[in-house]
């Protein structure tokens, strides 16, 4: 049966500093990983339903390199 | 070796193939899936260009994530060194190259990942390494 919140966090506080940081750090690594998982489904989703999610790396690449070069130009420095 | 406290740039091709899960590219992928053993450092050029290909949901969602990750993620808003981008420009680079190379060399990152590198093969002395996603695999897995 799995544990509630507070059972969970009886269990976090048992282990010393060391381990407590490092499981933090783990739970943010996941909470990152997965995020980025998500955030790729919503993209394919919207890419598959506009027809653009066959594109081929080499014309997505050209699209990269105009998008570059006009965003350079519309956020001049020189 | 790349150690993962050292902060790298990945150039905007990385992130897009990345995210779309692009077969042809399966090293993209599997750096997006590695991404939390990276300290990754996101310049203006590439912030915005994500914004042009991204939905304002798909950026949103982005940022949250970015935001929630501050000891390995750098969000710099800062315009590219002019002086840098007009070198970059006179080594035969174009303007959005230009401006990629001026933020990896202004915020002294050492390795700029990208599968279209060859904007910068032809420049001697770069302070910085270009290395494409496969290589960068390779450098967290020596």
């Amino acid at each position: 049966m799995p544990l509630n919140i507070d059972q969970l966090a009886e269990q976090i506080v048992t282990l010393d500093q060391t381990k407590q940081m490092a499981l933090l750090e783990k739970v943010a690594e996941l909470n990152f990983q997965h995020g980025l998982v998500d955030l790729s489904q919503m993209y394919r989703k919207r890419l598959e339903k506009e027809g653009r999610l066959t594109q081929t790396a080499s014309e997505i690449m050209a699209q990269l390199g105009q998008i570059r070069e006009e965003t350079a130009a519309h956020d001049p420095v020189l | 070796m790349i150690p993962s406290s050292e902060w790298i740039v990945l150039d905007t091709n990385i992130w897009i193939f990345g995210l779309r899960n692009q077969s042809e590219r399966p090293a993209c992928a599997q750096v997006r899936q590695r991404l939390p053993r990276f300290s990754i450092k996101v310049p203006r050029q590439i912030l915005l260009e994500l914004g042009a290909n991204l939905s304002h949901d798909e950026m949103d969602a982005l940022f949250r994530l970015l935001n929630h990750y501050p000891d390995r993620v750098g969000i710099s808003w800062e315009r590219a060194n002019a002086q840098l981008i007009q070198k970059y420009q006179e080594l035969g680079c174009k303007a959005g190259d230009a401006a990629v190379a001026a933020h990896v060399e202004t915020l002294n990152i050492s390795v700029l990942v990208s599968e279209s590198r060859d904007f910068l093969t032809e420049i001697s002395g770069l302070p910085f390494q270009v290395l494409n996603a496969q290589e960068v695999l390779q450098k967290i897995n020596s």
